[in-house]
């Protein structure tokens, strides 16, 4: 609570002038507020979400400095606050050189809505997929160095800190109890990375535009932001039935190569993307192997397709991953297939848009449909009325079958 | 005057008149156009772009752009920042467009909740800017080739006499029917500009209200759009207008997408 007085107190303090003038002329302060509401489909229309939003963007710039902080104030329904920052970030420019250190959030890649080689910036998934854009992303303490020539740019990131993927709560309506035949005990000895200098990740990317084709070459060693559940088994020797499970979360190291492009093609914009990825673990049946986990790579693949017809706007995106080395004992398939397609169009001069985004698990039978309509009332207030589907049994989409919602987003952005 | 001077005059006369009268018959549709399109408007140009949409009722909304615009030859360079209203704040548009006839433009938008530059289609150029009244194509320099061009005859509007052309597009797909320009023959200004629909009915007017000389060069900075079938009007705003002020060629970047104005 005194984080929060404290934060509104500084905002309205910077908002109101209350920093010297000269500073205040060159400051810019941006944000929103919103409200967002969200009921549950099923049986008790429980809120899914009830939540008012608060946050402020300040950015400053001197020269060939400048800085950005983002703090954010989310007051949930169940009287939980949570106040923190989405970025603070400093930038240095120099002639051909941008030097940007802090907590930042970073996007590599052409796809939508599917991380390929976009790998940096972990997830918040205590939504699920959900959350918009900005919000879904977490911020990681990072240093990068954009090296520029003419339009080909060089960029290099260190992070030197670890950070997870934020998975949601026990008691939440996203959180799945992952299967075992008898209660497991966890041990989260080993689910910490350690903060040192050799334990960091680095990324390095080759950017190009053209009056072509733009493309991106991208290399990295990694922290998997998912960390591998290693199972031990204990069995009763004189039964032989299974008597204790310990499940040890932790992080192993990847390293990746891939790229991406996008050019144009009549109307239409044609992208790719591919990353291969050595050193994931997958769960496995075979009891021969230490700790009920296989080790494989892993190649990930898009092709989209974005194009107009009679002003409807829409997007394709067909997406493979594929375990290389396949073992029939791992229990994911060797080839998993997504699909995603996007509509949309603008009616009422760009205030009224009606939208649909749709993952398809060809898998497993399931899919997220997303419906929405989103109406300017006026500049810079915006409402937002959608829904969000889910189908099938299990799978990625499936499993929240449950979880079908009506939500609402009333948003002042300043 | 006496009778040998009047003689005199008269074969004066007599040989200029077929001068001129070929002078006039050189001037065609396309001649006109080509002057229009031709017109120097300097190696490069920034400028404080206000547009302000009024709906049939009355009612305001305000979109403000930094533009900055340079010209290497065979390839214009284009970069708009949106500056207000706030939900579009540093979002960036870039375009490469190119003399060649057909070439299609390459065309690049920031936008910075999505933290990435993504190319985006050119195909696009029947749809309207930013909800206003000028669409993609009205804002850009159409080829003289992507239409024909006949002279239909001179008026004066406003005191300035102009050549009135009528345009009709080769490609029976585009979204005019065909359009009528007023060009002032002094500056090669299109100073009016009728818009038929599909069906020929007329559905825009562009008036230009104000125009000065920058360096030597004529630069529009006020206009109107009219949509007649919709009562809805545009009214377009150039200031701090600079030409020639030698913008540097990495302006035109997508490392400048991203960072915005500095």
């Amino acid at each position: 609570m005194k984080k929060t007085i404290l934060f509104l107190a500084t905002a309205l303090f910077l908002l109101e002038g209350g920093a010297s003038k000269v500073w205040a002329q060159s400051t810019n302060f941006t944000g929103y507020l919103r409200n967002y509401t969200g009921i549950l489909l099923k049986d008790d229309n429980d809120f899914a979400i009830m939540q008012d939003t608060f946050d402020l963007r300040i950015e400053h710039s001197r020269g060939k400095v400048g800085f950005k902080a983002n703090p954010y104030i989310y007051f949930n329904h169940n009287g939980e606050t949570e106040i923190d920052i989405r970025q603070s970030y400093m930038d240095i420019y120099l002639d051909t050189v941008d030097i940007r250190f802090g907590k930042q959030q970073i996007v590599w890649g052409k796809a939508d809505g599917v991380s390929i080689t976009d790998v940096i910036s972990p997830k918040d998934m205590r939504e699920f997929l959900l959350p918009d854009f900005e919000e879904i992303r977490l911020g990681i303490q990072a240093l990068k160095i954009d090296y520029y020539l003419g339009d080909n740019t060089l960029e290099l990131v260190w992070v030197p800190v670890f950070t997870p993927t934020t998975m949601p709560d026990a008691d939440s309506i996203w959180y799945r109890q992952p299967d075992f035949p008898i209660t497991p005990t966890f041990d989260y000895s080993k689910k910490d990375v350690t903060s040192d200098l050799k334990s960091g990740e680095i990324f390095v990317k080759f950017s190009a535009i053209t009056s072509g084709i733009d493309f991106e070459i991208m290399a990295g060693s990694m922290w998997d932001d998912d960390p591998t559940l290693h199972v031990q088994k204990t069995f009763n020797s004189t039964t032989g039935q299974l008597s204790s499970i310990t499940v040890t979360p932790e992080h192993h190291m990847l390293k990746l190569g891939g790229g991406s492009f996008s050019t144009t093609v009549g109307g239409s914009v044609i992208r790719g993307e591919t990353a291969y990825y050595e050193g994931k673990y997958f769960k496995s049946d075979d009891p021969a192997v230490t700790d009920g986990v296989m080790e494989k790579n892993v190649m990930h693949y898009l092709l989209g397709l974005d194009f107009t017809i009679l002003d409807v706007k829409m997007s394709l995106q067909l997406i493979e991953q594929q375990i290389q080395d396949y073992d029939e004992q791992i229990l994911d398939d060797e080839n998993v297939d997504t699909v995603t397609f996007l509509i949309n169009k603008d009616f009422l001069r760009e205030t009224l848009r009606l939208e649909m985004f749709s993952y398809f698990d060809l898998n497993n039978d399931g899919s997220l449909v997303r419906p929405k309509i989103s109406y300017d009332l006026i500049d810079g207030f915006n409402i937002i009325v959608g829904l969000n589907i889910f189908n099938g049994t299990e799978g990625k989409f499936g499993q929240y079958d449950d979880n079908d919602m009506v939500y609402s987003k009333v948003k002042y952005s300043f | 005057m006496n009778v040998l001077k009047k003689r005199v005059l008269l074969a004066m006369t007599l040989m200029v008149v077929p001068f001129l009268a070929v002078a006039q018959a050189e001037i065609t549709g396309l001649k006109v156009i080509e002057n229009v399109y031709k017109r120097p408007v300097g190696d490069d140009m920034l400028g404080d772009l206000t547009m302000t949409l009024t709906n049939s009722r009355g009612e305001d909304r305000v979109r403000k752009i930094k533009q900055f615009t340079k010209d290497l030859g065979a390839i214009e360079k284009k970069i708009m920042f949106f500056q207000y209203p706030a939900d579009v704040r540093n979002t960036s548009f870039m375009t490469w467009g190119y003399d060649e006839a057909g070439r299609d433009d390459d065309q690049w938008i920031y936008l910075p909740a999505l933290k990435k530059v993504k190319r985006i289609s050119s195909d696009s150029k029947s749809n309207y800017f930013m909800g206003s009244d000028f669409t993609y194509d009205d804002l850009g320099d159409r080829h003289p080739t992507d239409d024909v061009h006949k002279l239909l005859r001179e008026e004066t509007i406003a005191g300035n006499p102009c050549y009135v052309v009528e345009s009709i597009p080769k490609d029976e797909e585009y979204m005019y029917s065909r359009t009528l320009t007023w060009i002032m023959k002094d500056t090669w200004i299109g100073l009016k500009k009728e818009f038929y629909d599909e069906d020929g009915d007329l559905l825009k007017i562009l008036t230009v209200k104000k125009y000065e000389k920058f360096s030597g060069l004529w630069i529009i900075l006020q206009s109107q759009m009219v949509n007649t079938q919709k009562k809805h009007t545009t009214n377009m705003e150039l200031k701090n207008v600079k030409i020639n002020s030698g913008i540097a060629t990495n302006k035109f970047t997508v490392r400048m997408m991203k960072r915005g104005i500095r």
